[in-house]
Parts: structure tokens; sequence; C-alpha cells
């Protein structure tokens, strides 16, 4: 490992109502692979795009080699020799190895391109990287794990990028694909090239990298050889918060509890097999990682998607769910991850969308009974205060905890005694925030059923009675709440490869 | 539907209202004897037909789709009606009943292909719209059919066209009017129509089967395709095989002059009638100044352009909106 | 968008200004077309007598001759202006019978010109200029006939073996189209019949059965007036087996021909179909070119000028209140000899 290229200090980012990063460091040195650790929401994310200039920081400074360095926007970052790869490519499938990397600077010939040239170019680029792909292959013809060599060379082919950062560069692959991009990498290391790798595997950061920092809730929590620490430490490195908000201590649910919903060995792309039973009254945490099956499970259960296998039995019976109206018909509604992609119409009014599941409840005849539905949603606004001018405002203008409260008046309405919120805290400031934990608590109260999608871990302990756990698409363990600590669940929800 | 949310997009709904007196009062004082009743009656008589297609392709639109097949399911649909009652003996009230059942049709095809094959709506319809084309040359043997009273009888004119002096094709515009803004405001369709604009997959999540109201959508359309068809026969009384290509543009464009966004959500009837009384008030108003056809094209364009234009105006209007709600944080 | 709109209304002032201008006596020119060379001619015809007699007139065309709806929506804005007459030229008896009504029921009397308004009501048009299409395109039969050889040609048909006579025509609508398809093929079939057993195929607008002809008359109707579907036609034609003639009813068919066969050049001697015989109607430069390098044995034209200048000729002595009746503006046949001489070059428009 040869000098510090890099140093950030004491960054600080604010957003509107967030703290995004609180004093955070992060050192990189040359020819180092540097494992940038955290939950979801931890900062990992923020502080790449703070380097890349993506964001501007509110207080802090940059080093390279030890001077101070200006990051006003990306084109500052790649003029540095800043480089990232992002999770999902950038990469034109239809476009050759060549053209994609010098895509914006191809060598011209006048008014001409030279694509002789930049072939020529191309290749010489690739063999010093010792990657063996002809300049003219089809990108979309490529494996996912040789495209993103292309990407990592396209990156390179700037010539004085010294700083790759690899945002979960393993995620897509297969094992012997990440054995040729560890291969890769450890390359890249002997040139110098410094790296910051995101990832949430622990196993292999083990195996590719000489240092991590973990970060947690915005916070810099600490930087630790790789060769002197065990994965558990890591992981306890990660979740190991204040908690601000009391865990549940044991389920309300009484064990005589009538079963509401069963799901059967359920099967699509993303989720393997997954079975699970929601009884009256509880609300059943589902944990993981992000890309780790739940919302995909979820969109199974309501019908947003088609699955490819396994059974659905609501109250005992089977029931055929294949299209989301079969779904809330059997009293299932879904409470999106993304309410403005999937659960609101933005442009139209309060009332609109909250009848939007119901309306043939309020025709007089075939016309719609606008007075009627304006009454009902008026009745909603009140009971689970929706802040709005009017019920006839359209919701495009509403706050993001306000619309989640829209989303869930549809379902209100539509009377569905099983309610699958998905994330539903995301993006809402804190007050709301509590204010939605309050009424899924009193949901319950009155008999409904929830399933609760969390990416927060804190918020999963407080709410459920139960709490499932899964990667990668596969259920790795089920707990009562009375059992359920953060390092257990973070333990089963962490891939292990 | 529309709400009195924002008042300034309001004032920009005006505008077409405006511009639809100013262009009036314009060619009133300049246009040869435009002012008055037979102008008037002109203006009217020339929006018959254009009206049931805008007023159809508005449903469509507003699902953030497009129609390119009316015109020629239009005079299709005529022509299939001309084949019936001239070649096959059927009496014209029955023939007429088959030009509105073929431009169902044409029109139940589109959603088909649109809604469960998954088509991109330009292809699906653009695909119907040679279709029909074709198929009406075709079942005619490339002959022109009539809609004089030699053909369809004394009282087919005073029915659908002018009565004496009277323009009665405009109490059926009215009416066709009234009945498709009815629709659209007061119904479970025209209420999931703009659900569907505005956010297809978040009301087929909310159980809504948007698949089935697309096809009903596309084949109302088709539907007022087919009484465009009646009208068009009713005023100009000769259908033309392998005609009709380029009439869907003039009536889409009266839905965008209205007001209509093109990428769906939003929209309204009263703004589609009064677009396509601006395009007959400016075809009627040019030549009362001597200006040919081709003048009328090249000034409907500029209006056209005009109107997208303000159709911009008011989505960047709505998107400040959005910007002025509490940023979020991932 | 404001902008937009005052600049637009400022253009329409200017415009509007230069058209309130009063004028004596105000003459509807409504014809069935503008982009053919005859229109041209026959608009210039208009415009002299226009200025000749001191009279306003508006002249319109509609883009093709299919296009039915356009002409009658212009009839219907100049109705509205009430012109002191109208001139006509009906792509459709049909479609105009409701605003002949009104003309005679406000006093605008109706002159039919070229084509006319064929078959319309009694006493609804006050005279009409225009060429016989039938007497006219039987002239074509009768100088086919003339030619060297042709009459032995039609005899030397046999069932097996047929010689195919073909017309080629952009369309079954218009009556001055129908009127030269239908006059050709009657007098083709009068004449042909004298030396053959004679067939008429291909339309059944015209078609006459006959067992074992030797001669069949060949009706072909473009899907269009489009060249491209005339065009089609026409290559439709040329791949027709014993095609011996070929009759071309307007400058359209002859367009739509001419871009079949190579611009014409397939038709010169020697040519792909140098030995086909083809005969026009109507002028207009590229057929005017074919018939002096022979590619054509000759075509039939009317005068469009005398057309126009006829028609807006009665159209100012019925607004004045005089007797008019109808004026037949002739028709000759052309042939690379005499398409020069003074007498023809006048007719032959470019």
């Amino acid at each position: 490992m040869g000098e510090v290229l890099l140093q950030m200090r004491g960054i600080q980012k604010y957003f509107p109502g967030v703290h995004a990063l609180d004093d955070c460091h992060f050192e990189l040195k040359s020819g180092e692979v540097h494992a940038l650790v955290g939950e979801n929401g931890a900062g990992k994310s923020t502080m790449m795009k703070v380097l890349t200039g993506v964001y501007q920081m509110d207080a802090g400074e940059i080093l390279l080699d030890g001077k101070p360095v200006q990051i006003h926007d990306t084109r500052d970052a790649q003029a540095l020799g800043i480089s990232i790869i992002h999770q999902e490519l950038n990469l034109m499938k239809d476009l050759t190895v060549a053209e994609n990397i010098f895509i914006g600077r191809e060598p011209m010939n006048g008014i001409l391109l030279n694509k002789r040239k930049q072939n020529e170019m191309a290749a010489e680029l690739l063999s010093s990287l010792s990657i063996d792909i002809s300049p003219t292959t089809i990108v979309g013809t490529l494996t996912v794990a040789r495209q993103q060599m292309v990407e990592i060379a396209k990156a390179l082919s700037y010539d004085n990028t010294r700083i790759l950062i690899m945002d979960e560069p393993s995620a897509a692959l297969t094992e012997s694909e990440i054995e040729e991009l560890f291969r890769f990498i450890r390359d890249l290391k002997a040139r110098g090239v410094g790296i910051v790798y995101i990832s949430h595997r622990m196993g292999e950061l083990k195996e590719i990298s000489d240092r991590i920092t973990v970060m947690r809730d915005g916070q810099y929590i600490g930087t630790v050889n790789t060769a002197e620490v065990t994965m558990d430490e890591i992981i306890r490195m990660m979740v190991g918060r204040v908690i601000y908000e009391q865990p549940k201590e044991k389920s309300n649910v009484p064990p005589d509890a009538p079963i509401v919903l069963e799901a059967r060995h359920l099967l699509s792309k993303d989720v393997k097999d997954v079975s699970f039973v929601l009884h009256k009254g509880e609300i059943l945490g589902f944990a993981g990682l992000m890309g780790a099956g739940r919302t995909e499970t979820a969109r199974l259960v309501s019908g947003a998607d088609k699955r490819l296998g396994g059974e659905i039995l609501v109250n005992g019976k089977e029931v055929n769910i294949q299209t989301p109206a079969d779904a809330v018909k059997a009293g299932i509604g879904y409470l999106s991850e993304d309410r403005k992609r999937y659960g609101l119409c933005l442009p139209l009014s309060v009332a609109d969308n909250t009848v939007m599941a119901t309306l043939h409840h309020f025709l007089k005849g075939s016309v719609v009974n606008d007075k009627k539905i304006r009454e009902v949603s008026h009745t909603y606004r009140e009971q689970i205060n929706i802040k709005t001018p009017s019920v006839d405002t359209k919701v495009v203008s509403l706050s993001g905890g306000n619309q989640q409260k829209v989303v869930l008046a549809k379902w209100l309405v539509r009377d569905c005694d099983i309610l699958i919120f998905d994330e539903p805290t995301r993006g809402i400031d804190v007050g709301a925030k509590s204010e939605i934990y309050k009424l899924m608590n009193r949901l319950v109260a009155e008999g409904k059923s929830i399933i609760m999608i969390s990416s927060e871990l804190p918020e999963l302990l407080r709410m459920s009675d139960r709490i499932i756990v899964m990667c990668e698409g596969v259920k790795t363990g089920e707990m009562d709440i009375s059992e359920a600590t953060q390092e257990k669940i973070m333990a089963l929800a962490a891939p292990r490869i | 539907m529309q709400s009195n949310a924002n008042r300034k997009l309001n004032m920009q709904k005006l505008l077409a209202p405006a511009a639809l007196v100013i262009l009036y009062v314009f060619f009133s004082i300049f246009g040869k004897n435009f002012f008055g009743y037979e102008g008037f009656k002109q203006i009217l008589q020339s929006s018959y037909y254009i009206g049931f297609m805008a007023f159809g392709v508005t449903f469509v639109i507003i699902t953030g789709g497009i129609d390119l097949s009316i015109g020629t399911v239009m005079m299709c649909s005529a022509i299939i009606g001309g084949t019936a009652f001239t070649n096959w003996g059927w009496p014209v009230p029955l023939a007429l009943v088959l030009v509105l059942i073929s431009g169902l049709f044409f029109g139940l095809c589109n959603g088909l292909m649109i809604a469960k094959a998954k088509l991109p709506p330009f292809i699906a319809t653009l695909g119907t719209m040679m279709v029909s084309q074709g198929f009406g040359s075709i079942i005619s043997n490339v002959r022109t059919m009539h809609y004089s009273p030699t053909y369809v009888g004394d009282w087919f004119r005073p029915v659908f066209y002018i009565s004496g002096n009277f323009p009665v094709g405009a109490i059926w515009l009215l009416g066709a009017f009234a009945i498709a803004a009815f629709v659209l405001n007061k119904t479970r369709l025209g209420r999931y129509n703009f659900a569907i604009g505005s956010n297809e997959e978040a009301a087929r999540l909310s159980g809504v089967k948007t698949d089935r109201w697309k096809i009903a959508i596309y084949a109302i359309c088709g539907l007022f395709a087919g009484f465009a068809g009646i009208f068009f026969g009713a005023a100009y009384t000769t259908i033309t095989p392998g005609k009709g290509n380029g009439e869907e543009l003039n009536a889409i464009a009266a839905v965008v002059i209205g007001g209509t966004s093109m990428s769906g959500g939003s929209g309204s009837m009263v703004g589609t009638l009064i677009g396509v009384l601006i395009m007959s008030t400016l075809k009627k108003g040019l030549s009362s100044v001597g200006l040919q056809a081709h003048w009328q094209t090249f000034f409907t364009g500029f209006v056209v352009i005009g109107a997208v234009l303000l159709d911009n105006a008011r989505n960047r209007a709505a998107n400040k909106v959005k910007i002025a709600a509490p940023a979020v944080k991932k | 968008m404001k902008k937009l709109f005052a600049l637009v209304l400022a253009l329409m002032l200017v415009l509007g200004a230069v058209a309130v201008a009063e004028e004596p006596l105000y003459i509807s020119v409504i014809s069935k077309g503008e982009q053919h060379a005859f229109w041209q001619t026959v608009r210039t015809g208009c415009e002299e007598a226009a200025a000749e007699y001191g009279v306003e007139m508006y002249y319109y065309g509609p883009p093709s001759e299919s296009d039915i709806q356009l002409q009658v929506e212009a009839l219907n804005s100049e109705l509205v202006k009430e012109p002191d007459a109208l001139c006509l030229a009906a792509l459709s008896t049909e479609s105009v019978l409701t605003q002949l009504e009104q003309c005679a029921a406000n006093g605008i009397p109706v002159v039919g010109f070229d084509s006319g308004v064929p078959d319309a009501p009694e006493g609804s048009i006050v005279a009409t200029a225009s060429t016989n299409n039938q007497n006219a395109a039987a002239l074509a039969a009768e100088e086919m006939l003339k030619l060297e050889g042709f009459a032995d040609a039609l005899a030397a048909g046999t069932p097996e073996a047929p010689v195919v006579i073909a017309v080629l025509s952009q369309d079954a609508t218009s009556e001055s189209v129908t009127g030269r398809t239908t006059g050709f093929v009657n007098k083709m079939y009068e004449l042909a019949s004298e030396y053959n057993t004679v067939a008429v195929q291909g339309h059944d607008l015209w078609a006459k059965e006959a067992e074992g002809a030797g001669v069949i008359i060949h009706v072909e109707i473009a899907a269009t007036p489009e060249v491209t579907d005339v065009t089609n036609a026409s290559n439709a034609i040329l791949n027709l087996d014993g095609l011996y003639a070929v009759f071309c009813s307007n400058e359209g068919a002859v367009t739509g021909f001419l871009a079949a066969t190579s611009g014409g050049n397939d038709l010169a001697d020697g040519g792909l179909y140098g030995d086909l015989i083809v005969a026009g109607f109507d002028a207009g430069a590229p057929q005017k070119e074919a018939v002096r390098n022979g590619w054509f044995v000759g075509s039939v034209t009317q005068d469009p000028y005398r057309i126009g200048y006829l028609a807006v000729e009665l159209a100012v002595k019925a607004a004045n209140g005089e007797e008019v009746s109808d004026v037949d503006t002739g028709a000759q046949w052309y042939t690379a000899e005499n398409i020069d001489d003074p007498e023809i070059a006048m007719l032959v428009y470019d």
C-alpha cells in the first residue's frame, strides 16, 4: 500500500429536515481497496456523492495528495481523477466496446469519426488492463461482469483516474464472475489505483478489502484493518446505535389469534420459495437489505406481479390472485414504497385518490356521486389527520407524510383487512413518522393485520410482533419480537459470500 | 375534476375561449359577409365531423394515448354503410347502425391491441389507419359512395344536417358534446380515464381493471369516429375511398388547442369544443378574407404550436407546484 | 402565447385590409384542381376574362380531384359572400345539390365549366362551357383505328391469344374521366366489333362478357388518383398478356403511365415497349414531349384556356341578366406532325 491519496475530513451535509452527514471521515491510500459499509441510509452514498461532486458539502474539507481541492460538479471530480462505477451500469448496450469507452470524446478525422483509431486506442487500453475483449464487440452481448470491466476500462481511460468508486459491484454477478472481478481489482491495486468498495456482502469484504470504514445514521463510526477484525464485530459496529425508540418487548398478538393470510412457497424471478403466515391483529415485520426480495414478495401477494408458483390463502381459503383487482377483492391493500409511482395519481385530487379503489361504491346509477365522495374523503381526512387545504386539492401539492396518508385512506375506504406497508416512513419527517406508527397501532387494535417492510431496524423492532428476515430472495429467518435484536437480524440479512 | 387549486392555471385555460372570441370579432370586421347567421351557420357546419372525432379522441388523449386511425375509420365506416345501402340493399337506418358498429369495431381492435397485446398506441392505431383506409377501398371496389337524397332518401339531410335553414347538425354536435362531457366528468369511466392518464400503474394497483377501461375508451373513440362518418356523409354527401388520411390530425389539433395535454391526465371536453370551433372559425374566416385553403392550414399550424407551447407552460407551472412540496430525503 | 396571437392578428389585419375594398361584380370560380398544368391554363383563361370585363374573380381549386369535401367547404364559404355569379366544375354533383338550391333561392346564376355539373337538377345551371368528353375520347379510338395495321391486329386476335386494348383512368368518380372512359370503350367496342368478338373487362362499371373474344378492352382504374397509385395501375396494364394499345384518359393517367415506363423511354422504338400504341388525353409538358418523340401516337386535347375564359364570360353575362346558352369548347387530335401548328400549339398547354 502506498501513500495517502485522499482524505475527507469533518464532512457535514444537511438536507431539509435531515442531518445526512455529521462529521464524517474517510481516507484512501493508493493501491488500497477500502470498503465502506453501513446499513441502508447510513450515508455511504451521500458521502460518495459529495466526493464525486453530485452534492456539495456544507462543511469539511477534501484533500488530494495532501492539498485541499474544491469539487463543485462531476466534471471537477473527473478532472481530479475520481471515477465512479454505479450499480446500474451506464453503458449503451447497442454500441461497441470502443464506442462506449470513447463516447463524447471520439477521435475525429475532420468532421468524420475515426473508427479505426478509436478501435486501436480501445484495444491498447484493454490489453494494458489485460482485459480480453475485442473493441468491436457489441456491449449487450457481454456478460454483466465483462460489461462491468468495460465500464471500469472506460473510467480508467481518463488517463488521470486514480480513485475508483465501486458501488455494489458484485450485486449482479455470479460467484465465478465475482472471482474474475476480484482478480481484476487486484490488478488495479497493483497499478496504484485507490478503490472505494461499497458492499453489503460481509464475506467478500474479508477477501478483497484492506481496510473497512463503517458508517451509521450519517455518522462516522470507525475505520479498521480488515485483517484484524471479525465480521461479527463489523456488524456490531453497523447496528450498535443508541436506540431512541423503545423496542416492543413482546408480541401483542394472542397465541390463538386466527391466521388471516398464508403464503405458501411463493416463487418468482426475485422471490425464492417464501412461505409465511399473518395473524389477525398482528404487525409482521419484513427485514432485509435492499434487493432482498421483500418488496417483490409483497407485490406477489398484492397481485402486482405475476407469480410463477405458490399459493395464497386468505382466512384459510385459497384465493386466485392474478391481478391487483383480485387482491383488492380479497381485502389486501398494498402501500408501495414508491407512492408517487405506484400509489397515487398525483395530478388528481385528494378525494379522487381516496376513492380510487372503491369508485364502484360511489355510483348513483351510473353517475359518480361527487358529493358522497367528498363527504367520505372529508371523514378520513379528519380521522387520520391528512393535512390538506381541502379534499379537492391535488395530491401533488401535499407533503410526503400526507401523501402516504392519502394512500392509506384509499385502503381504509376499501375496508381492507390486510394492509402491506412497504417502507411506510421513507422520506417522511419525524413528526409524521410517529403519527404513521400510531395509526398502524390503531389499525391492528381495530382487528386489521399488517405486513410492514422496512429497512430501518429500530422501526421494525418498535412496531413488529414478529419479524421475518430475507436475503437475496430467500427467507433466512423468522423470530418473535421478544427474541429479536439488531445484531441477529443483521447477521441473517447479510449475504454470506 | 379540475380542481381550483391553482388560479394561474385557470387563467391560462381562459386563453382558448378568449382566442375564439377575438378571432370571431376580427373576421366579423374584415371578412366578407362573415358576421351574421349564414357565416355562423357555416362555422357550425364545418365543425360537425371534426367535432365528433375530437370528442372521441379526447378520451384517448387523456389516457396518455393517441388514436391516429379515426380519420380513415370515419371514412371507412361511412363507406361500409354506403355499400350496405347501395350495393347490398340494406334499409338506410340499418346501414347507419352498421356505420356506428364499424367505427366501434375498429376502436375495439385498437383497444385490444393496446391494452392486451401491449402495442404502443401510435403503432397500433397507425396500423388500423392503414387497414381501414385499404378496407374502405376493398369493400366498395374503389367506388364512391353517396349520402345524397337519391340514395338515402329525403329525410336524411333534415335529420342530420340542415332543415330549412336551420343547422340541425349543431343540435347533434351539442348533444354529443353534452354526453361526452357527462361521461368524462360524471361517470366511473371518465374518472378512471383521468386516473389512467395520470398514473396507470397506481390505478391498476388500486384494483382498477385498467386494461378493460382502456379497451372501452378506444372503443368509444371508434364509435365517435363512426358518428363522424355519418355527419361527414350528411355534410359532403360523397365519400371517396382511400381518403380520410389527415383528418385525425385536424381532430387531434382541435383537442390540443383546447388544452388537453398530450402527456395525459388532464383535459376537458369544453376545451375540445372550443378547439373545434377555433379551427372552424379560422377556416371560414380566412376564406372570408379571400385566403385559400393553404393559408388556412398555414395559420392553423401556428395555432397548434401556440397551444402546445401553452401546454408546456402549464406543465412547467405544475412542476413548480411539485417542487414547492417539502423536499424528500431517500 | 399572447405575443404569438398578437403577431397572427397583426398579419391578418394587413391581409384583411387588402381584401376589404369593394368591387363592382364578384364572380366565384370553383374548379376541380390547381396543380395540373391544365388547371393553370383554365385559371389563366378565367383571369384574363375577369380583367377584360373588369370584375373581381376568386378562383379555387382543391389540391386533388378526390378532395370533394374541400371543394364543398370552399363552395360553402363562397356562397356566404353572395357572389354575383358562380362558375362551378363539381367533383361530385351529389355533393353540391343543396348549394345549387341555395343559389337558385338567392338568385345567383351558376355556370358550369369543364366537366360542369353533370345531371344537375333542371334549371339550376344557366349554361355550361365544356368539352364533350365522350365524343372527345371517342376521337382517340377513331384515330387509333386509322393507324396502319391496327385493324389487321384486331382481326388477328384469337380467344387463346386475344389482343388487349387497355384504358387507364385515375378514378371512377369524376364525371369527365368516367365519360372519357365510356366514350373510348364504347367507340372502340363498336369499331373493333367489325373485326372480331370483343369483351370488356377490368371494372364492373364497363364490363361486357363475350364468348370466345379475340379482342379484350381492359379498363384499369387506379386505387386513388395519387400519382403512385396511377403508376401501380400502369404497371398492372404493362403486365397484361397480348397488350397492343393503351389509352390514358387524362393528364394524371399520362403522368402515371410515363412514370411506369421510365419517363416514356421504354416506349421509344426498340425500347422495352417500343411496339406499344399509346394515346393520351389533355396536354402538359411531359405528354407533349411524348407525342413529339413519337412515344405516343397522338393525344386528344381540350382547350383549357377557352374553358376558363368562356366560363367567366358566361358568368358575367348571366350576372348582367343576359340570356346565355351552352358553349362547346371543342377537342382536337394532335400528333408529332401537327403539334407545332399554330392552331394546335395554342390548345396544348405546357
